[in-house]
């Protein structure tokens, strides 16, 4: 499979060389399979469910057991969960054929134009959608996928700085913004995301770059250089561990994802309330908004049922039932900030963590890099964390 | 020799003894918590080995995990174990420029970082040997090629220890090369080839690396690759569950082990000298 | 005999190494930017290995080497200083006491490394158990963040992970020295600690070599044990922290590949070192 797929690679050089120059090629790459790299027809309308197991590749412990169980039963299914640490792995591991996959459900949309036009994935038949119309209108059809003709949004989720409200001013968090974290006063109890597309736009919007997907050499090493000054005046710890850390008092600031925050709320420890955890995101809405897709592999085995679990994620009761366990807030009508906290999924201190409308409409987003500067980003990155 | 003159050493021996156990004592502790931290202890529950969705009674992955860790270190002892011996006793009577090479070369898996063999493997299985199943199979032939070395090197220990001259004298005595071996050399082996099976058991259960880059999905993942997968939305103590689920098995075995060793052993092999022999 | 061992390792040692050469002078897949090796040296591209020798010689990455060695170093005195009095007194305690010794010595193996690195994470933060046992006995503030990214925690935690690998090899040795040496040593009138200089420990050189190159080779391409026990402070970020990130999530694999030959040849030289000093003192020890 490797080979065949490298091969084939081979003939559709001419538009790696489109996409390294940057140039989004989504919809344009039409036509047969054989030649024009993504594939194109969906499966047909009206198909009876495999017997399955459904295998879907996922980050660890990102949905809840029991939405899986509840599929299980309604479909008489087995569902098996593969993980990934990353996104490039998750990548490699398709490219490679090294895992066999029905679903990949968290794929990063920007790296959707290189599992498309590699023939990754296959497009969704929306017939098996019923419940698609659940999206949030922002959602339909998202600038990645226009017509949303691979992906369905999985889940959606803002970088912020998580803080501990009885330790940090949450004043003072307001009026420093992104430069607290450069704030001597707090050396040794700061971290910020083991992620360096995270990382260098967190340096970015500090210094007033709104693009988060700059190819500016100066820029990115003006944010590489910010960075590195973390190491010395902050200690600065860089990790996805946040969702914990901040709970159990480790870490008093951290730059991290709202997501991590609303788990968070299961991470307390016995005696402190969720009350004293606090969540910052620019009050502009000037930062970084993104999200997971879900998506069917062009080799699936199983297709229908992989449809099919899409659509048992697009139901309202299920997305609250796994966002009540993962803290994620998928993006479905009627789970906005009001319902969620009457419903006691989320504490009213960390009401900005769960994503408005107008905030995913106004967020920056990562989009793919062009070859040479994605290249820029993470060896600069890397600079940065080599210390 | 004297008592006393060892107090100082007996000390230092068994702080060290307390060190190594104080964490493997915790994070058994851990799995008890009733909370979803694996750091701060609330209280005590079973909560992760029963009562949770997620707990190793009721998650299939996570017995998918314990069945095929356990799988792979049972086999990859079977597969490395008779390899590394007959390596080691051919490497002892093979002189030569050859036999230095093949010297050498053992030596290496032992000193090469896991993720190189682990992200090498993962190529030449998913480019060259493309015709091997991927999976369990290429998780076990790299977990056999990672602890053959082991083997090699405590088992030749012992042979060193032992000297030909056993054997000598069984041929002299008429035995064929091959009845010697097995007559007399293999048995006195036995406390290294014990050994051996028990360091290539907790290696391979230890291993996180290769089985990692070699797993095709969620029926080849075993327990170090769960236990590793915090990503985004965190572990819960089910994972240290599961490990001490495994640790409670491993001692079984290992005592089931060391009891029938005790049974069958005959005169003149004693298993306290189990890993006597390990050096280079 | 040795042939079936032999040739299972050239196939799946031997030949994977070579396809670590393959990607670091290959390319990429055009499209999904994962590694395209070039198995035909011809085609060698040697861009990126010029990129990474000049970050590791003149640039940002010779601290992480540097750091690297120096933790390895600090490690290794780590274990000695542990290690040799525990294999030292397990090698001359009792016959029947020992099995039950080296039992316990192994025992830790038994539960995942990882796990065991949770553990100390757990012990070690400011308000863990060894705060407590510290402020208990005046030895400390009580008050120390040990996570907080410093240097010693990590050579801590590598002594932790990689003393069994030590201890059982030199124990080994020590096992099969031979007492009636020492005793002769000492009816001669030399004193305890002149005998360990002058006799025991000379005679238990090749093997603590062996123990030494044991485990500070792995340690040097190890990246787990400082992220877990810094929370992924930079400032002690190793080789093997640059290779995972190069090789496990980023696009330029050929970068990780490179650096891993770097490390490796760096190792080679020890490695070499090693086998050269072995071989001297077999040697002699036949002269002798």
């Amino acid at each position: 499979m490797g080979t065949t797929r490298r091969q084939f690679i081979g003939q559709t050089a001419g538009l790696g060389v489109l996409l390294g120059a940057g140039i989004p090629l989504l919809g344009a790459c039409g036509g047969d399979d054989d030649e024009g790299g993504a594939v194109t027809d969906a499966i047909k309308d009206g198909l009876e469910p495999e017997a399955g197991p459904l295998r879907i590749f996922n980050y660890a412990d990102y949905v809840n057991p029991d939405t899986v169980a509840s599929f299980e039963e309604q479909y008489g299914v087995k569902v098996e969960i593969t993980t990934f640490d990353v996104d490039a792995e998750a990548i490699t591991k398709l490219a490679n054929g090294s895992v066999e996959i029905d679903v990949h459900n968290s794929a990063a949309p920007n790296s959707l134009n290189r599992l498309i036009a590699g023939g990754i994935l296959q497009p969704l038949n929306k017939s098996y959608l019923t419940n698609f119309d659940n999206l949030l209108p922002s959602f339909v059809d998202p600038w990645y996928d226009k017509g949303s003709k691979y992906t369905v949004p999985y889940t959606v989720f803002s970088s912020g700085i998580a803080y501990r409200n009885d330790r940090v001013d949450p004043a003072q968090v307001e009026e420093m913004g992104w430069d607290i974290l450069w704030d001597p006063t707090y050396k040794g109890v700061t971290s910020i995301l083991d992620d360096y597309r995270e990382g260098i736009s967190l340096a970015l919007l500090r210094a007033g770059i709104t693009d988060v997907n700059t190819t500016d050499k100066a820029q990115i090493e003006q944010a590489g250089a910010d960075l590195s000054e973390l190491v010395k005046t902050m200690n600065i710890k860089v990790n996805i561990e946040a969702y914990k850390d901040i709970p159990e008092g480790a870490t008093d600031l951290a730059h991290t994802w709202s997501g991590d925050m609303l788990a968070g709320v299961w991470y307390m420890p016995e005696g402190t309330d969720a009350s004293v955890l606090g969540w910052w995101y620019p009050s502009d809405g000037v930062g970084v908004v993104n999200n997971d897709c879900m998506t069917i592999t062009a080799n699936a085995k199983n297709p229908v049922l992989g449809h099919l679990w899409i659509n048992h994620l697009l139901d309202t009761a299920n997305a609250e039932e796994n966002f009540g366990w993962n803290g994620y807030l998928p993006p479905i009508k009627g789970l906005d900030a009001d319902y969620l906290i009457a419903n006691e999924y989320a504490p009213e201190n960390l009401r900005s963590a769960v994503l408005t409308n107008e905030i995913i409409d106004k967020g920056l987003r990562f989009e793919p890099l062009p070859v040479d500067a994605d290249r820029l980003w993470e060896e600069t990155w890397s600079k940065f964390t080599a210390g | 020799m004297k008592r006393g003159r060892f107090g100082a050493l007996a000390i230092i021996t068994w702080l060290y003894v307390l060190w190594s156990l104080v964490p493997v004592l915790i994070a058994v502790r851990i799995s008890f918590n009733s909370g979803k931290s694996r750091s701060a202890f609330q209280s005590m529950s079973m909560r992760w080995y029963w009562e949770d969705p997620s707990s190793v009674w009721r998650s299939d992955e996570l017995q998918t995990a314990l069945t095929n860790t356990l799988k792979l270190a049972g086999l990859t002892m079977l597969i490395a174990t008779p390899l590394g011996v007959a390596m080691a006793i051919g490497l002892q009577r093979w002189r030569g420029k050859m036999s230095r090479g093949a010297n050498n070369l053992m030596l290496l898996p032992l000193v090469t970082p896991e993720i190189v063999v682990g992200v090498s493997l993962f190529l030449v299985f998913t480019q060259i040997y493309t015709s091997v199943p991927r999976g369990f199979t290429t998780q076990l032939l790299g977990h056999v090629t990672f602890t053959i070395s082991y083997v090699v090197i405590i088992v030749r220990g012992r042979l060193l220890s032992i000297g030909i001259h056993f054997e000598e004298a069984a041929r002299d005595l008429g035995a064929t090369r091959i009845q010697a071996m097995r007559l007399v050399l293999l048995p006195q082996l036995g406390p290294a080839i014990f050994a051996s099976l028990m360091v290539v058991f907790a290696t391979s259960v230890d291993d996180f690396v290769i089985s990692s880059f070699l797993s095709t999905g969620s029926s080849t993942e075993t327990v170090p690759i769960k236990i590793y997968s915090t990503a985004r939305a965190a572990a819960t103590p089910n994972v240290n569950a599961l490990a001490t689920v495994m640790l409670l098995i491993t001692l079984a075995a290992v005592m089931v082990a060391w009891l029938a060793m005790r049974l069958l052993r005959r005169g003149g092999v004693d298993s306290d000298a189990s890993l006597t022999s390990m050096s280079i | 005999m040795a042939a079936p061992g032999t040739l299972w390792l050239v196939a799946l040692f031997v030949v994977p190494s070579y396809a670590i050469l393959a990607v670091a002078f290959g390319d990429i897949d055009p499209i999904l930017r994962t590694a395209a090796p070039h198995w035909n040296p011809v085609s060698w591209d040697f861009t990126a290995m010029r990129g990474v020798l000049d970050r590791v010689f003149f640039g940002d990455l010779r601290h992480v080497f540097v750091r690297t060695g120096l933790f390895a170093l600090a490690s290794l005195a780590g274990c000695c200083l542990i290690g040799y009095p525990v294999a030292y007194y397990v090698a001359r305690s009792a016959r029947r006491s020992r099995g039950a010794l080296l039992a316990l010595l192994v025992l830790p193996f038994w539960i995942s490394y990882l796990m065991r690195m949770l553990a100390w994470v757990n012990l070690l933060q400011t308000d863990g158990y060894v705060n407590r046992v510290l402020g208990w006995t005046h030895l400390g503030s009580g008050s120390r963040n040990w996570l907080d990214g410093d240097w010693p925690t990590v050579v801590f935690g590598l002594i932790y992970g990689y003393i069994p690998f030590f201890i059982l090899p030199l124990y080994a040795a020590l096992e099969r020295l031979d007492g009636r040496l020492i005793e002769a040593s000492r009816d001669l009138g030399a004193s305890k600690i002149w005998t360990f200089i002058r006799v025991t420990l000379p005679l238990s050189i090749p093997g603590l070599m062996a123990a030494s190159v044991i485990i500070v080779l792995p340690m040097c391409g190890d990246y787990y044990t400082n992220t877990y026990l810094t929370g992924g402070s930079p400032r002690t970020e190793m080789v093997g922290n640059q290779i995972e990130f190069f090789l496990r999530g980023s696009s330029q694999p050929q970068t990780g590949a490179a650096l891993v030959i770097i490390l490796m040849i760096f190792l080679m030289v020890l490695m070499a070192y090693y086998l050269v000093t072995i071989a001297r003192s077999q040697r002699e020890g036949a002269r002798a």
